[in-house]
């Protein structure tokens, strides 16, 4: 057999081409997401009033600037507690929701489910204006409907508890029904089980539900627009209304912030998260 | 106790049970019924009637049954333009952002395991943001005295500043930038649900990576691009904010006149009418989604 | 040899990091010789399959089809057809589609398609599932759909990647048996990757024995299981009972350093060893007295295989296991004798 060098045939191109294709692609994306995110971080460190590139000065006095401001502090707590109540709202409303659905027969099952999942797919403008129009001027008592803070929370989990809803259902079908017969074979009521048993096995789901919920809340800012007054406003409502006035690093700041507290949730939720995980390892 | 008493207080103890059992799903689901009976059956019937009502100089509405304001609606050019506005930017938006994420699911899908987390990581990022920050973030970036004109400037590439903002490509960047998430998620569990294998196989047969393309991936994720493009379609129609603050001021969508003639212009009517054929726009998209998924979906065996 | 191999491999190199899956593994194959690489997993024998069909790329070496480099090409400019585990077919194409595949990849005439399309499902005896698709079919069916598939396409190689290994074992024998049916009427050239060495036997020209990404010995199914060249080897084929011994100027020692009632025909040297004789070759009680390996030992327990009782014994620290067609008359806890011829056992140190 000699052994001389077979000669190599044509390197084909394809696959360089394609190659080179994915990389300029994944550099586009990674790009074109971060794009946003850094610019404001970035700008939120000008020392200079106006939104201009490169950056001249650097300082944190906008921050300083934005804890010192009433306004957008109170808009940061409006977020939060709304959040909040949202949060707790869609999350009850969904978990028992879905645990109805899952246990026991309902008569029109689909036709009750598409109503629930009704409200995700509708623009935000017209459930923020359905529930203005239909709420507005209405009073309990002496306290205002509109532009309360209760409102909002509803609204908002017109779109959370649908959300909470399938990510639960979704849970629901993972637990072992054995234990919860178990349960009951032992003398438990369906409440006690459904609290002592039921609960704690899903618990990853119900605490990624609250997240769900939280975030939606904290960030949406359509329907607030629609249903909050100048003592209720949340935060991006107040940054929306800011935008062609206070062009500044505030906004900048006031984003960062937001994003922050979504972060430190998250980060909550992990930690949580890791522990539970711990805990089953052990 | 006799056995009369004690069997009928049997019976009486069943029929208890029996009505406690079928009352309780009802119980557990009244929060949820609350919630959407309450807060959105009852408001949407309300906008529907109230977009019948008539519309008289300065206040709110006044009762009574007129089609003007759908009459208006469609007739009037500022109005038909503004829907043709809408569908137009959430027509070529929803593909690009269909076709972006599908290019990023496809990455993300063939590359290993390691690198995943990470670009799942970066999709999620302008879910956990704002919009409102999401649009300040663009804000900064497409003017004179922006991000983009600074780099390009820095880099040679050009010599006069130049601005991109208030342009209906700088709406369309920022709404694609919106949607891109959905698309990417909902692509990417379609991708997941297909054999690596019938890749390699295609290719072993001869099939270049086009062909491959076109004769397996394709007619496999057909019902997850329809899917995602429906969605995508869905949300910008009904978007108001984005188009509003990066768009031109011409730049109008229904989203924007809903909420111009709610807040602005006090004319309720009006508004509620805007609404109803938005929504019914919506839903007609979703019927036609629904119809042209074939039942080839179940091919995931 | 004057023919030029069909396949060959020169040094093929394959890295995974720090890990080597393919170190420096060289084959010839001729035309029609159905080459079967055998190894547990992590051996190497699907990385190397994988390298020749194009779907990892070499880091050294070479490979040639035909007497023509093929290593950097594409897989889907080589002339191999692939038999993956799962069977890979189109969920969404009909079996018809399926087979047709290939053949319009290559361009080939539609009137021809149509008839090689009857000829391959006829040849895997499935003529009338041309309509069909894979999810209407069994796992048995789907893997000779998979096998038309490749046929068809007239490769100059045909690799299988372990493809009865999902199968239960009934049909894993029907179908072993359809392979060799249809190699040796076709006469393709076939590498094929199993863990499985019954398979390996019975369907190969060759055989190799791949360990940790090297082939330790490529032979006939009969050198490679009466004359295997390395321990590995002969412990990876057959079954086989290894007694590690210390021999000493004294005696016969195990490892703990009892001495044990053993008799060896031939004394290997000093040192420690390890002795291996198969079950099917252990003689007992009777037959065991005239043979030049006597070893004395206790019956542990007793397995019915169905055609052979095997028994499990122990002296000292050694356990081996025995097969006899019959009951032998005696119960756990007995002592009795073993023995074997000296061509029987194989000495590795």
């Amino acid at each position: 057999m000699s052994e001389a060098q077979t000669a190599m045939p044509p390197r084909s191109v394809e696959p360089l081409l394609l190659k080179a294709l994915a990389l300029a692609f994944t550099v586009f994306i990674i790009g074109y997401i971060l794009v946003p995110i850094l610019v404001t971080v970035v700008m939120s460190f000008n020392d200079a009033a106006m939104i201009r590139f490169p950056i001249a000065v650097w300082s944190t006095k906008w921050y300083a600037d934005f804890f010192g401001s009433a306004q957008w502090t109170d808009a940061l707590k409006n977020s939060i507690l709304i959040a909040f109540g949202t949060a707790a709202i869609s999350t009850t409303a969904g978990v028992l929701c879905a645990w109805a659905f899952q246990r026991f027969h309902i008569p029109f099952r689909d036709g009750w489910y598409i109503l629930i999942m009704m409200p995700l797919f509708m623009p935000g403008v017209v459930l923020g204006l359905g529930v203005a129009i239909a709420f507005g001027g209405l009073t309990i008592g002496d306290y205002a409907i509109y532009g309360s803070r209760e409102l909002v929370m509803v609204a908002h989990s017109l779109w959370a508890m649908p959300l909470v809803f399938m990510l639960m259902e979704a849970t629901f079908k993972t637990v072992d029904y054995r234990i919860v017969e178990a349960s009951y074979d032992l003398g438990g009521g369906p409440v006690r089980t459904f609290f002592e048993v039921v609960l704690p096995m899903v618990s990853t789901g119900i605490v990624s539900s609250l997240l769900f919920a939280f975030v939606i809340s904290l960030n949406e800012f359509v329907m607030a627009l629609f249903l909050t007054d100048r003592d209720t406003q949340t935060l991006p409502v107040l940054m929306w209304l800011s935008l062609r006035s206070a062009g500044t690093p505030r906004l900048a700041v006031a984003s960062v912030i937001l994003a922050l507290t979504v972060f430190a949730c998250l980060t909550i939720i992990m930690l949580w998260y890791v522990r539970q995980l711990r805990k089953v390892a052990r | 106790m006799t056995p009369l008493a004690t069997v009928t207080s049997h019976i009486a103890e069943r029929s208890r049970q029996e009505r406690r059992k079928a009352t309780a799903p009802w119980l557990l689901m009244l929060p949820a019924l609350v919630i959407v009976l309450i807060f959105f059956g009852l408001p949407t019937l309300y906008m529907v009637r109230m977009s019948f009502n008539l519309h008289v100089d300065q206040r709110l509405y006044v009762p009574g049954f007129t089609f003007e304001h759908y009459v208006n609606l469609f007739s009037n050019p500022l109005f038909t333009t503004a829907i043709l506005t809408t569908i137009k930017l959430a027509l070529v938006a929803s593909l690009a952002t269909v076709f972006i994420g599908y290019c990023f699911a496809l990455l993300v899908w063939l590359k290993p395991a390691r690198w995943r987390l990470m670009f799942i990581g970066l999709a999620l990022a302008p879910l956990l943001i704002s919009e409102i920050a999401i649009i300040f973030g663009w804000w900064m970036f497409f003017p004179k005295n922006g991000l983009l004109s600074y780099a390009l400037i820095a880099s040679g590439l050009i010599r006069d500043k130049v601005s991109l903002m208030y342009t209906e490509f700088a709406a369309f960047v920022g709404l694609v930038y919106v949607t891109l998430p959905y698309c990417f998620f909902i692509l990417l569990s379609i991708f997941d649900g297909i054999d690596k294998r019938l890749l390699e196989a295609s290719a072993d047969l001869g099939a270049t990576p086009f062909k491959t393309f076109r004769e397996v991936m394709l007619p496999l994720t057909w019902t997850g691009i329809l899917v995602a493009f429906s969605q995508s379609f869905i949300w910008t129609m009904g978007t108001y904010a984005t188009p509003s603050a990066l768009g031109p001021d011409t730049l109008w969508t229904m989203g924007f006149l809903i909420q111009e003639q709610m807040l602005g212009k006090h004319n309720w009517p009006m508004a509620s009418a805007f609404a109803v054929v938005l929504v019914a726009g919506v839903a007609a998209v979703m019927v036609v989604t629904r119809s042209l998924q074939t039942e080839r979906n179940s091919f995931h065996v | 040899m004057t023919a030029e191999p069909a396949l060959e491999l020169r040094n093929a190199l394959r890295r995974f990091g720090s890990v080597v899956a393919v170190n420096d593994v060289s084959l010839h194959v001729g035309k029609g010789e159905f080459v079967t690489l055998l190894g547990p997993s992590g051996s190497g024998k699907t990385s190397t399959l994988r390298l020749i069909g194009g779907f990892e790329e070499l880091d050294g070496g070479a490979i040639l089809l035909n007497g023509q480099r093929i290593d950097h090409l594409p897989a889907y400019q080589r002339d191999t057809a692939t038999i993956f585990q799962s069977g890979a077919l189109f969920p969404h194409k009909t079996v018809a589609e399926n087979v047709a595949f290939g053949l319009r990849m290559r361009k080939v005439p539609k009137d021809e398609i149509t008839r090689r399309i009857a000829e391959a499902l006829d040849i895997v005896r499935l003529k009338g599932f041309e309509a069909r698709y894979p999810a209407q079919l069994s796992g048995g069916q789907k893997q000779r759909v998979a096998l038309a598939r490749s046929l068809a396409v007239r490769p100059a190689v045909l690799l299988f990647d372990e493809p009865l290994s999902a199968l239960d074992l009934s049909l894993r024998l029907q179908l072993r048996a359809e392979i060799k049916r249809l190699h040796d009427e076709l006469k393709f050239t076939a590498i094929y990757v199993t863990h499985d060495q019954g398979e390996a036997m019975a369907m190969s020209s060759r055989v190799a024995v791949m360990n940790s990404g090297a082939i330790e010995q490529i032979d006939t199914p009969e050198t490679v299981f009466h004359a295997p060249v390395s321990e590995f080897v002969y412990t990876f084929i057959g079954e086989s009972c290894c007694l590690p011994l210390r021999i000493t100027a004294t005696g016969v020692e195990d490892r703990k350093g009892e001495t044990l009632g053993l008799t060896l025909g031939e004394r290997p040297g000093e040192g420690e060893c390890r002795i291996y004789v198969r079950p099917s070759r252990l003689r007992l009680t009777g037959d065991a007295a005239a043979l030049p390996n006597r070893l004395r030992a206790r019956i542990h327990f007793i397995e019915f295989l169905g055609d052979v009782y095997r028994y499990h014994l122990k002296a000292g620290a050694l356990e081996l296991a025995a097969d006899h067609a019959g009951p032998i008359g005696y119960a756990v806890g007995d002592v009795i004798d073993i023995g074997w011829r000296n061509e029987d056992a194989r000495v590795f140190r």
